[in-house]
């Protein structure tokens, strides 16, 4: 058996792994530059392709909290270069296995019972790995059954793994700390949530339960008598991971029918709900042939009624029409301080103006075709215009709630899934804007 | 309850009670009503009942593994996982003794009462080479070989080094550290770097091969 052998234990062990990273990406600038000054020719994206490399080969090598963060910037393009955002999002499908016995030990650990007294049968190697722990397929009295279990130590190393990464993230992204610091507050409460299976099985069964009526939408069964905080065990469910059914031979009225349930639970989540599933990416959804299948829920974000409201007053087509009213919403939000001088206060409306017109789009006609590429790049476009751009870094203070990440990375995320779907879906506005 | 396993229980209440071991035999004896005879007749002296002690532990961890149901499939390196996995269960009954034996001894240095546990453990280890060099996970270094059971013991007593100093919850640190560690040490025995390691100690150690 090939278990991995490389994860560093130690802090030490991961601090030496993170200064090795932070000299690979020297190097890297110092090759960069060095080959501009004998005049190759290389342009910036590659030292972002090289550096991604390097920043990445050290997040996968080590278990828990930076992989789960690098997944976590990776669907924020607005705070990474692309070139990082690829590389980052790799990581979810590199995770190194746990040995079998370390898997029967958490079972005597946590529930004073072997795998074997559990179930009937259980695989010895993992179906899939996951991001803090991995998934074994066992039996008993004829059903299949998925079992997640989770690495040891992962919820003890997540702060400390996160105070490591937090410096190196910000100068990779190169951004403040101060200015990002809710941000990091807001990662650090969710991350820590997710390594309580306790927490995640209550919400899967709250949030399933709550959905179960939308259409070409469904949820594994969740079984709490074979379930700890280590452990999380739900029904085995057959089918393709949203990106394998992306690439797969589907066509387009398959396309279309799997796109409108994804968008019909979020626009419920989020705008009924106000609790969504905020892990958007392709291995939490299994497509199989009875329609979409939600998995994970250990990633679940509540939010008030007034952000709602404040966050999605930007959905009205009138404001964007309305520089004042504009600009009062801005505040509402925190995007724009008090302080800003005139200048800056109208730089940053304008900018907002035109990213919520790109981000509004799909709720502009009641319907729209993701299919269409050149709406993902315009997002992308955004992104990067936004982080080159000088008078925007200049900027200080913090702004914007930490609330509107996850509304953020749960539409960031949905819309490239659908995109990458290439679906076309009927959208609506939320009835107390479409008036 | 037999003389032997009423002096063993007897000698776990007294550390747990009071950090230390007993003062003597017959104070010992005189609190579980034990002759001094008898104590005689079991361990030859004090130094002899710890040491059956802690090789009890590894004795019963060897029996609680080896009844497994996934035993007989498991590779070398499963074997000592799942060995290291018990052992840190089975300790639990023992942890205060533990505690106060093992805080304060580095892994490097080998007390009388811990004779038992060496023996038996590289016994067992000795048997766990074999079915590595069977199975491929290792590759068989000829007399050098006979060191890999004191390696692993050297790692059973990090592993019990890390244990006693951990605070996680449940400890499950440790089990971090025995999974980690226990992959380092096969990968180590697997590759040529420590074929050549092992070489170069050879033609230096005055015990080696002069031929150069
Ligand atoms: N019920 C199930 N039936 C079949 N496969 C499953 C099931 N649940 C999970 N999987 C597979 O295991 C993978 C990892 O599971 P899951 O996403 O729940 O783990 P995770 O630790 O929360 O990881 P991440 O945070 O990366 O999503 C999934 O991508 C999926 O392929």
């Amino acid at each position: 058996m090939a278990a991995q052998s490389t994860i560093r234990s130690s802090r030490l062990g991961r601090m030496a792994a993170f200064a090795g990273t932070g000299a690979r990406v020297g190097i890297n600038y110092l090759k960069h530059y060095g080959q501009r000054s004998i005049g190759s020719g290389v342009d910036e994206n590659d030292l972002h392709e090289r550096n991604a490399e390097a920043v990445y080969k050290t997040f996968s090598e080590l278990k828990g909290g930076p992989l789960k963060l690098a997944q976590m910037l990776s669907i924020d393009h607005n705070l990474l270069p692309a070139a990082y955002a690829g590389q980052f999002a790799k990581a979810q499908y590199s995770a190194p296995p746990l040995s079998y016995p370390l898997v029967a030990r958490t079972f005597r650990r946590e529930m004073g019972r072997g795998p074997l007294e559990v179930f009937e049968t259980f695989c010895e190697s993992a179906a899939h790995g996951a991001s803090i722990g991995q998934v074994h397929k066992a039996t008993r009295d004829g059903r299949d059954f998925a079992v997640k279990v989770q690495y040891p130590g992962v919820a003890e190393s997540l702060r400390s793994d996160l105070r490591i990464v937090k410096p190196i993230a910000l100068q990779v992204i190169g951004l403040r700390e101060r200015d990002v610091e809710n941000y990091f507050r807001e990662v650090e409460t969710r991350l820590l949530e997710e390594t309580d299976y306790t927490l995640e099985l209550e919400r899967s069964m709250e949030l399933s339960r709550a959905s179960s009526h939308l259409e070409g939408v469904s949820f594994p069964r969740y079984f709490p008598e074979y379930s700890c905080r280590r452990i999380l065990t739900m029904e085995w469910i057959d089918g393709l991971t949203l990106d394998r059914f992306a690439k797969g031979p589907a066509d387009q009225a398959e396309r279309d029918r799997v796109g409108q349930a994804l968008w019909d639970f979020y626009e419920f989540q989020i705008h009924t709900l106000q609790l969504f599933h905020a892990d958007p990416h392709p291995g939490n959804f299994l497509v199989s042939p009875p329609g979409l299948t939600v998995l994970d829920f250990g990633c679940t974000k509540k939010i008030e009624t007034l952000f709602y409201r404040r966050h999605f007053r930007f959905l009205d087509e009138r404001l964007l029409g309305d520089r004042d009213a504009l600009e009062e919403a801005l505040v509402d939000l925190g995007i724009l301080l008090p302080g800003d001088a005139d200048a800056s206060r109208a730089r940053i409306r304008d900018l907002c103006a035109a990213s919520i017109a790109i981000l509004a789009r799909p709720f502009r006609d009641g319907f729209f075709d993701f299919s269409d590429p050149s709406f993902m790049r315009s997002i992308y476009d955004l992104g990067e215009q936004n982080r080159r751009d000088d008078s925007l870094r200049g900027l200080r203070g913090q702004r914007g709630s930490p609330d509107s990440i996850y509304v953020n990375r749960a539409y960031f995320g949905l819309y490239s899934l659908l995109s990458a779907i290439g679906a076309r879906v009927k959208t609506r506005l939320p009835a107390w804007l479409a008036t | 309850m037999e003389n032997k396993e009423k002096l063993l229980a007897g000698f776990r209440d007294h550390m747990g009670r009071h950090g230390h071991p007993p003062a003597s035999v017959p104070a010992l004896c005189e609190t579980l009503g034990v002759a001094e005879r008898d104590f005689y007749l079991e361990f030859g002296s004090l130094e002899a009942l710890e040491s059956s002690f802690w090789e009890d532990l590894v004795a019963k961890t060897v029996t609680a593994v080896e009844e497994g149901p996934e035993w007989q499939g498991f590779g070398a390196r499963q074997r000592l996982l799942a060995f290291l996995f018990a052992f840190l269960e089975k300790s639990l009954d023992v942890r205060t003794v533990l505690l106060f034996r093992f805080r304060s001894v580095s892994p490097l240095c080998n007390p009388e009462w811990l004779r038992g546990m060496e023996r038996r453990f590289k016994e067992w280890a000795s048997d766990l080479v074999a079915h590595a060099s069977a199975t491929g996970e290792i590759a068989d270094r000829g007399r050098l070989s006979g060191l890999y059971p004191a390696a692993f013991y050297l790692h059973l007593r990090a592993v019990i080094d890390f244990n006693v100093k951990d605070t996680s919850m449940r400890y499950e640190r440790s089990d971090a550290f025995v999974e980690k560690s226990t992959h380092l040490a096969f990968d180590l025995l697997r590759t040529q770097a420590i074929d050549s390691a092992f070489d170069l100690l050879r033609f230096f150690a005055p015990w080696g091969h002069r031929a150069g």
